[in-house]
């Protein structure tokens, strides 16, 4: 059987959600889901929290479908939504608020290299699991800036206006986000190595 | 150059945006250097691998239920007019005959919520266990939901909805890739009512069973896992939501 989400364009469901089609919206839900869901679960490290901040991403987009003139590609639109649902969500809950400054002075819980084990090199390849165990280790500041810049694209000065920080202060930010991730994935490969 | 002026230096460096102020002796150490390449080469590598986790996880089939709900709540969503004429009078408009989601809905609740919390017995203590007797006790008390409180078992449905009661076995244990009876009716109905809402509710069926399934199949194995039996009662009730949506609409 012939999908009949696979029938119609982008533009045409955005168009039509416009007009409050409700086959539209589940087509726009489905285009997006995956990059919208894995955002949210990236940032906040909850599958259940990221279900609500992903939906909330969805509504507030298809409440205001309306004013979408097409002058930026509508993924963007959508993406940044999603990134100033999270952010708020981060900033108004008890999770660690999003500081970039405070995440500066007080985070490293973790010394570098430290570990106890030899200084080797992660070679070849990072298993993808392991990379988002670490990733969800970082501390909330730290994990936002990666999260938006090395996963999902974005440039330091859009993250600089999303986050609320200098260029500067988000490109130091990535920068310690990465040496502590590497910290994090030759321990594990270490323990890993230890057990198996 | 020293390891450390490299490592000030790395940002710019893996940026791509080094200007003249970069130290010109930069590549130099690094050539000469393997814990400064290692270093550099495990960033690039941490970097693009994380690239590839943009958009690998899929979310539950319940988002999307969830934010439909919302939407209609919300009107946002037109509904497209009925074809039948508006001024039809009623005694000779054809009965909406869609009374039975209401328990079908209610069972499904009360489905999940049997199965979420029914571990099964040992085989023994199966054999051993006293048959239902006919007339079930009167309902319960209600109790805090909580994994180890058992929930009104299907025979106690049979009390206030024989239907419903009849619906558990077509919806709840071996639920499979194909749409059960229930649904079928469901769909046929929606079809009847509602033509142009058919595909939709049909994709979200699916997704909800899939989901049913998927779950049950994992409590099967892992009985233990409160989590998942948790995941199994909220897929449920995401299915009787959608019956319930239905019967808000189409009625």
């Amino acid at each position: 059987m012939t999908d009949p989400k696979q029938r119609i364009t982008e533009t045409e469901a955005i168009e039509q959600a416009k007009q409050g089609h409700e086959a539209a919206f589940e087509v726009l839900y489905h285009l997006h889901k995956r990059r919208v869901y894995s955002l949210c679960l990236r940032m906040v490290s909850n599958p259940a929290q990221a279900e609500d901040l992903a939906q909330e991403a969805f509504l507030q987009l298809f409440r205001k479908i309306g004013t979408f003139r097409g002058e930026s590609a509508f993924s963007t639109w959508l993406h940044r939504m999603t990134v100033n649902v999270v952010l708020m969500q981060l900033r108004k809950k008890s999770l660690p608020a999003v500081s970039l400054e405070e995440t500066l002075e007080a985070d490293d819980e973790a010394p570098r290299k430290e570990f106890g084990t030899k200084d080797v090199k992660l070679t070849g390849s990072i298993d993808r699991l392991q990379l988002q165990r670490a990733i969800d280790r970082l501390p909330p500041g730290y994990r936002t800036v990666f999260v938006l810049h090395d996963v999902e694209g974005f440039e330091h000065n859009e993250i600089a206006q999303m986050v609320g920080c200098s260029i500067g202060n988000s490109k130091s930010q990535l920068h310690k986000a990465r040496l502590k991730l590497r910290d994090y994935l030759k321990f594990m490969r270490a323990e890993k190595a230890k057990t198996g | 150059m020293t390891c450390s002026d490299v490592e000030r230096a790395l940002p710019e460096f893996l940026d791509g945006t080094p200007d003249s102020a970069f130290p010109t002796d930069f590549d130099a150490h690094v050539k000469s250097c393997s814990a400064c390449s290692d270093l550099i080469s495990d960033l690039k590598l941490i970097s693009s691998e994380a690239r590839q986790l943009a958009g690998t996880e899929e979310p539950a089939s319940r988002v999307w239920v969830r934010i439909a709900a919302e939407l209609r709540a919300e009107n946002l969503i037109c509904e497209p007019q009925p074809t039948r004429p508006v001024l039809v009078p009623s005694s000779q408009r054809p009965r909406w005959r869609m009374w039975w989601l209401a328990p079908v809905a209610a069972a499904l609740v009360a489905a999940g919520s049997y199965l979420v919390n029914h571990k099964p017995a040992p085989p023994l203590a199966k054999q051993q266990a006293p048959a239902t007797p006919a007339k079930s006790p009167a309902p319960e008390t209600p109790t805090p939901a909580s994994h180890t409180v058992p929930t009104p078992a299907p025979p106690q449905l049979a009390q206030t909805s024989p239907k419903a009661a009849d619906n558990i076995a077509a919806v709840s244990p071996a639920m499979g890739p194909q749409p059960s009876a229930e649904d079928q009716q469901f769909l046929s109905e929606v079809s009847t009512r509602a033509p142009s809402m058919r595909a939709t509710y049909e994709n979200q069926l699916r997704a909800v069973n899939a989901d049913i399934r998927e779950t049950q199949a994992y409590v099967d194995q892992n009985p233990e896992d409160a989590d998942a039996r948790q995941h199994l009662m909220d897929a449920y009730q995401q299915k009787a939501l959608l019956y319930q949506i239905a019967l808000d609409r189409i009625q």
